[in-house]
């Protein structure tokens, strides 16, 4: 290993001093326009023919490009856009060029699937692209949102700014199985475990491309990322300059449904400069601005220790009613125990009778009341994005890069319970060496939380702090005492708890209050180790990795990539959501190494073989391999196959975890630290459902938890598919069809114990401690699906398209809580023009989106979500003059309110008007 | 083309779109509205019932039996069956009625009862919560039900007198049968009884230490109070809302014999002979002193009079007509310091035509004397303090006996 190490580094450094001698030059230079808009056409790449020396139109279409030698031809391409040649015979200053937009479809070049360029029509495995051109006629108010008209993909909306895309099922709002990387950077937050780049990521002017790969890709980009692999690429500022801003204005809760009809304000601006041939800088900054979408699910749910259900009953109506959005009627007491009994055998032995025969003499539970979502949780949502690189070239081939990203943001989170993220920050800060053969880049990931709290901890507490629950003037007391003298005045049961209620409930305070919202801030402020509801995380992660493309040495036999990474998770809750210690992390580090080969059989067929190997300290190594193949059918038309592994290991959650949540749980991570502080083996743990279901005591051994040391898990998948342009390049059609199976599911499984340390027994299903630990499931699952999409260019600028897809889960052992929750069915629709009327100024594009429902299972929550329809629709309008564009958007244009995992924000339409300066 | 395929595609959007469904909360299964007469309309329209009618509108309580919120069950006697509870009340007042007087002047007499005695009258007859005839408990001892009457608010709001239905040995609302059974209202049911059950205000010691045939038990009591911490003594339980009896109270004679038995047999074994100790024996328990008498404190300590009285002591109420009809044991407050005590003998015997018992016996376990007979009420129904048994107390149920029990 040492060996290769030193190697790679030598490599290195040659290359970095090699010195390009510049000859005698000629500057040329010009304009660039789209010949039909008279627009300035701007990052246009103009290259000499047959050498290196390229450069790109600026932000007015001028370029200037020195040549060696004359005569000289120019290269004059850009995607949508029809390539020129323009021979040069004599020094220029003032070449006008004209570029006609092209109509031809699938012309893209794709980097991230073999992590090479390619042609996205060559792709060897599945692959969405899309470009700042797609998302400029997108009718989308965030370009996150354009994810979602993918094919394949489904997206989990918490809030207005947090979305979770994912491929090939298992959505929820937090998803550990889909990387998203940025400019290269694994954006998932280390201590949450979940992705942010919709809050903390690129803003929308310096988005120049997203790559989506459906499906397993750890080969390539390491573990994780086994249902699929989202890169987001920025701008380099060589190539797109100037100042661009972009403003929308909108309008939300047009119906006054959760809230006033409230306005959406989204500034973006970036500045690009290329101050010379060498060196170039961007800043970029985003604003959004709202009042959030809220959840308003007040179904009353069923709380199992794994997996609830949606049952009927209201506040007025079951006592013990605990709503899917409301936090603080997750604390319960059966009052016959805990309050009437003891009244019957002490204070008043003369109703002892009378107390037993109270609901059939069944347990009588009784939940406190609650507050709903929208009154603990601001939906004040605001959310800053500020970014910046500098690119300075070492040498023709070698560029360095420092860049930052930096969020804020105010955002609502669902993970077991709902999450009010307010002023998290996360900063993604790189240094990087690219070079067209290799590339080196470290980068840290500095998390936050900010000031972001537990709703269902804040608002229990809440309800201890204005009334103790109890105590014998504790609020339990009050209601089984008010309880008890209406029944025995005659009330009926129904109303008997109403009026307990009511008593208990006589001084709490409204939420509208400042008593309550001083006492609730204070509690949410405080963090959980200290009583209070405040998630503490400032986890770091570090990482470095490396490529190096061999292919100058090796391409007689084939192009050889390779690479390497190594990267640390510092965890740093202060107790409150891992089993770290005040001023001391838990450090995990994990390494990896890659290797991939590509080589051509023939003219039609090409192979891609690569291989994985990821070591984590807490894990034994994994190889993951990987191999492709693509076959030209014909010019423009391709077969692809792929089998591909894939695995995870179990996130910083999974191994360190250490957080009480609101079902009487506690969420412990896998790590064999946890076996001693809680004692697990002398005082012994023992499956919650199984003892649950025993008969006989005497079998109780079996159900006892052994501890096991916990493996990452992982996937394996088949994939065939087919990418064609027919009807003479007017129609893309992409289809794909996969199987995968699972093994070593990583899932969650309840046991109980004792609190005494006495033997476990039956009553310890209520009375016990309950913990829910990782398991791998010795289970596998099958895992398949497809998905086919169509675009058809017509004629006039028009294009129309669809795509449907499908996934589905197979093997599913019975009580067995995969979290696949995807539909089965999901389709797009769009129809879009990208010029008409006046010099083709005007575009438009709606879009149709159905998803089918399915059983959504989550930590949170778990029912049958409804299907899903939504119409996003846009028209624009260029105005040349002034190198602007003006946009009337709607996202969700009927306003129909749709939700996408229980107890998430509910959606409603969002309609704006955007003014955009240099938008390209 | 492109026009048609935008309308299409137009049409089916909106087509589409015009139903994501919001999470909509499932209401419980509806509760039918409480519908027909309640309580108060049912007993209105019962012709036999009007003089009760007049009683509850007397007490005030009409709103309450015909709110449909609540539920109720009602004990509720006919005219004849009130009638002599009336004759009763007025001849307390100083009031003749006769029990043949029309019903008019019943309801003249009514309209006349202090509201607070009416509404004691009404409520104790009153348990809040429907009980239909085949729920009704037939355990023993006596199922414990509240009526809705506060007898000491002061005490506690939670406060409720006890009354006892029970189905066993027929259908009984304490000792009083029931006639007729389910009459259903919206808001409850109806129960026909023969007569008013009527609440106590006293307890029982108010009758222990009042009753001149039970000086001996008085006397008994006190002693074995001797000595025990304020809170703890008999006298303060006999006397006290909460705790729930059942006394066996052995008449001065009965205590006569067994005093001077125990007695003699003391000299007796002291070196005197039979023939002088019964009469110093005899002398010594014709009055209830014996139990003070310093020369007999070795004899008679408090501990050992304790065992004695708690030994006729249950901790329920046991009405004779609910007693076994086989001879059965149960528990006494005995078992409170000998938890393994078999406590005493129950019996109860019944003659058919006649619904009330006729003959109820309880005895020790461990001697060889004949079962205590309770002393049954000449009269069926004879409340307090005219009665011999079932004699219903605040707290418990008093029943003269003809022996002492002796615990070993």
């Amino acid at each position: 290993m040492r060996k290769i190490t030193s190697y790679l580094v030598a490599l290195f450094f040659a290359n970095l001093f090699v010195q390009i001698a510049f000859a005698q030059n000629v500057a040329i230079s010009g304009n660039v326009k789209n010949s039909v808009t008279s627009e300035s056409a701007s990052a246009v790449s103009v290259t000499v023919k047959g050498t290196s020396v390229g450069t790109f139109t600026n932000d007015k279409g001028d370029f200037t490009i020195i040549s060696k030698s004359l005569p000289a031809t120019l290269v004059i391409s850009s995607v949508g856009f029809e390539s020129q040649e323009v021979e040069v015979s004599s020094a220029s200053k003032n070449l006008k060029i004209g570029l006609k937009p092209s109509a031809a479809l699938g012309q893209e070049v794709v980097v991230s699937a073999t992590r090479l360029p390619v042609r996205i029509l060559e792709s060897p495995v599945s692959i969405e692209r899309v470009s700042a051109a797609t998302l400029r006629n997108s009718p989308v108010a965030n370009y996150y949102d354009v994810l979602t008209n993918l094919k394949g993909v489904d997206v989990t909306t918490s809030s207005l700014t947090l979305k979770t895309p994912t491929t090939r099922g298992f959505n929820s709002s937090g998803n550990t199985r889909f990387n998203q990387l940025v400019d290269g950077m694994d954006n998932q937050a280390p201590g949450l475990n979940f992705s942010v780049a919709a809050i903390i990521g690129l803003s929308e002017l310096d988005v120049d491309n997203l790559e989506l790969l459906s499906g397993a890709s750890s080969a390539l980009y390491g573990p994780g990322g086994m249902n699929g692999t989202l890169l987001m690429t920025s701008k380099n500022p060589f190539k797109y300059q100037g100042l661009s801003f972009l403003v929308k204005e909108g309008l939300m809760h047009v119906d006054g449904k959760q809230n006033f009809p409230s306005p959406y304000h989204n500034l973006n601006l970036r500045w690009a400069k290329k101050v010379s041939e060498k060196f170039a800088f961007k800043i970029n900054a985003e604003l959004i601005q709202a009042k959030d979408w809220l959840g308003f699910d007040y179904r009353n749910y069923s709380r199992a220790a794994t997996g609830g259900s949606v049952k009927g009953g209201t506040r007025a109506t079951d006592p013990n009613y605990d709503g899917i959005n409301v936090y603080g009627d997750e604390t319960t007491v059966d009052i016959r125990a805990a309050a009437l009994n003891p009244i019957g055998a002490n204070v008043a032995p003369f109703l002892k009778n009378f107390i037993d025969t109270l609901n059939g003499g069944r347990a009588i539970n009784v939940s406190r009341t609650g507050y709903q979502e929208n009154q603990v949780i601001n939906p004040n949502t605001i959310n800053y994005k500020l970014g910046g690189s500098l690119h300075y070239k070492l040498s023709e081939n070698t560029e360095t890069v420092i860049a930052g990203y930096w969020g804020s943001g105010n955002t609502i989170y669902t993970a077991s319970e709902r999450y009010s993220i307010l002023n998290f920050k996360m900063g993604q800060y790189k240094v990087e060496l690219n070079n067209k053969n290799w590339s080196l880049r470290a980068y840290t990931t500095q998390e936050n939380a900010g000031d972001s709290y537990n709703t269902t901890i804040a608002s229990r507490l809440y309800n201890e702090s204005w009334k103790p629950s109890v105590g014998t003037t504790g609020w339990y007391a009050q209601y089984a005492q008010t309880y008890l003298a209406s029944r025995l005045n005659g009330f009926t049961d129904a109303i008997a708890h109403q009026n307990a209620r009511a008593f208990a409930d006589r001084d709490r305070p409204n939420y509208y209050y400042t008593k309550f919202t001083r006492a609730y801030d204070s509690i949410r402020k405080k963090p959980i180790s200290e009583g209070g509801a405040k998630l503490v995380d400032k986890s770091d992660l570090y990482s470095i990795d490396g490529t190096y493309n061999l292919s100058r040495y090796t391409s007689k036999f084939a192009d050889i990539l390779v690479g390497a990474n190594a990267r640390r998770f510092v965890l740093n809750s202060d107790g409150t959501l891992f089993a770290d210690k005040k001023d001391s992390s838990i450090n995990i580090n994990e390494y990896g190494a890659f290797i991939q080969a590509t080589r051509k059989l023939g003219e039609r067929l090409k192979i891609n073989v690569s291989g994985r190997y990821d070591k984590n300290q807490n894990f034994k190594g994994r190889f993951t391999p990987r191999a492709t193949a693509v076959f030209k059918v014909a010019e423009n038309n391709h077969i692809r196959l792929s089998y591909q592994t894939a695995y995870r290991f179990p996130s910083t959650q999974q191994q360190w975890i250490d957080l009480a949540v609101g079902s009487n749980v506690r969420l412990l991570g896998g790590n064999s630290f946890f076996t001693s502080r809680y004692n697990l083996i002398n005082n012994p743990i023992y499956d919650f459902e199984g003892l649950r279901k025993l008969n006989d005591i005497g079998q109780v051994q079996n159900l006892k938890y052994t501890p096991v040391n916990l493996k990452p898990e992982s996937i394996s998948s088949f994939e065939a598919g087919y990418k064609g342009l027919l009807l003479d390049g007017i129609l893309l059609f992409d289809a794909y069809g996969y199987y995968g199976q699972y093994t070593d599911f990583l899932g969650r499984k309840v046991y109980v114990q004792s609190t005494t340390a006495s033997p476990i027994a039956l009553a310890d299903t209520a009375a016990g401690f309950r913990y829910s630990l990782p398991v791998n499931s010795t289970d596998k699952v099958n895992a398949l699906g497809f998905g086919v999409s169509v675009d058809l260019r017509l004629k006039n600028n028009f294009t129309v398209g669809g795509n449907i897809a499908s996934d589905q889960l197979n093997n599913v052992p019975t009580n067995f809580v995969a979290f696949f929750n995807a539909p089965l069915y999901k389709a797009n629709a769009y129809l879009a023009n990208t010029g008409f009327g006046c010099e083709n100024r005007w575009g438009f594009n709606v879009t149709y989106r159905w998803q089918q429902g399915f059983l959504y299972q989550g930590d949170f929550a778990t029912g049958n979500l409804p299907d899903v329809h939504t119409v996003d629709a846009q028209i624009s309008v260029k105005l040349p003059k002034t190198k602007s564009m003006l946009k009337f958007g709607a996202n969700n244009l009927l306003n129909q309110y749709y939700y996408n995992a229980i107890g998430n924000s509910q959606v409603g339409g969002l309609y704006y008007v955007s003014f955009g300066y240099n938008v390209y | 083309m492109k026009s048609k395929i935008f309308n299409g595609l137009m049409a089916v959007m909106i087509l589409l779109s015009s139903c994501n469904k919001e999470p909509e909360v499932i209401k419980d299964i509806p509760v039918p509205p409480v519908t027909g007469p309640t309580l108060g309309e049912v007993l209105d329209g019962n012709d036999d019932d009007s003089l009760f009618f007049r009683l509850v509108d007397r007490a005030g309580q009409l709103n309450l039996i015909n709110d449909k919120s609540r539920a109720f069950t009602m004990f509720v006697p006919n005219n004849n069956g009130l009638k002599p509870v009336l004759v009763a009340l007025a001849a307390q007042a100083g009031v003749t009625i006769p029990l043949q007087a029309p019903n008019a002047v019943f309801s003249g007499f009514i309209s006349n009862i202090p509201v607070a005695v009416a509404t004691a009258l009404v409520q104790y007859n009153i348990i809040p919560q429907t009980i239909k005839s085949t729920s009704i408990a037939n355990t023993f001892p006596n199922f414990s039900y509240p009526s809705i009457f506060n007898p000491a608010p002061s005490i506690s709001a939670l406060a409720r007198l006890n009354t006892y239905p029970s189905t066993r040995n027929g259908a009984w609302l304490n000792n009083i049968p029931i006639i007729a059974v389910d009459q259903i209202a919206s808001n409850g049911v109806i129960h026909h009884t023969a007569t008013l059950a009527v609440p106590s205000s006293r307890y029982l010691w108010n009758r222990i230490s009042t009753d001149p045939e039970l000086t001996y038990l008085k006397a008994a009591v006190l002693k074995a109070d001797e000595g025990a911490p304020a809170g703890e003594t008999l006298v303060g339980y006999l006397s006290a809302f909460g705790p729930n009896f059942t006394v066996f109270a052995p008449v001065d004679n009965a205590f006569k014999t067994t005093m001077t038995g125990l007695i003699a047999s003391v000299l007796v074994n002291s070196g005197i002979p039979l023939n002088q100790a019964i009469p110093i024996a005899t002398n010594l328990a014709s009055t209830p002193d014996v139990f003070t008498n310093p020369l007999l404190s070795s004899v008679l300590t408090p501990q050992t009079v304790k065992g004695i009285v708690v030994y006729h002591v249950l901790g329920s109420r046991a009405f004779t007509n609910n007693f076994p009809t086989t001879q059965t044991a149960f528990p006494t407050l005995l078992n409170g310091a000998i938890s393994n005590h078999p406590g005493l003998k129950l019996q109860v015997t019944f003659t058919p035509p006649n619904p009330f018992a006729t003959g109820a016996t309880v005895k020790d376990v461990y001697n060889n004397d004949p079962a205590a007979n309770i002393i049954i009420n000449t009269s069926p129904l004879t409340p307090d303090p005219l009665g011999t048994s079932d004699q219903n107390f605040v707290n418990g149920v008093l029943h003269k006996i003809d022996r002492v029990l002796l615990p070993q």
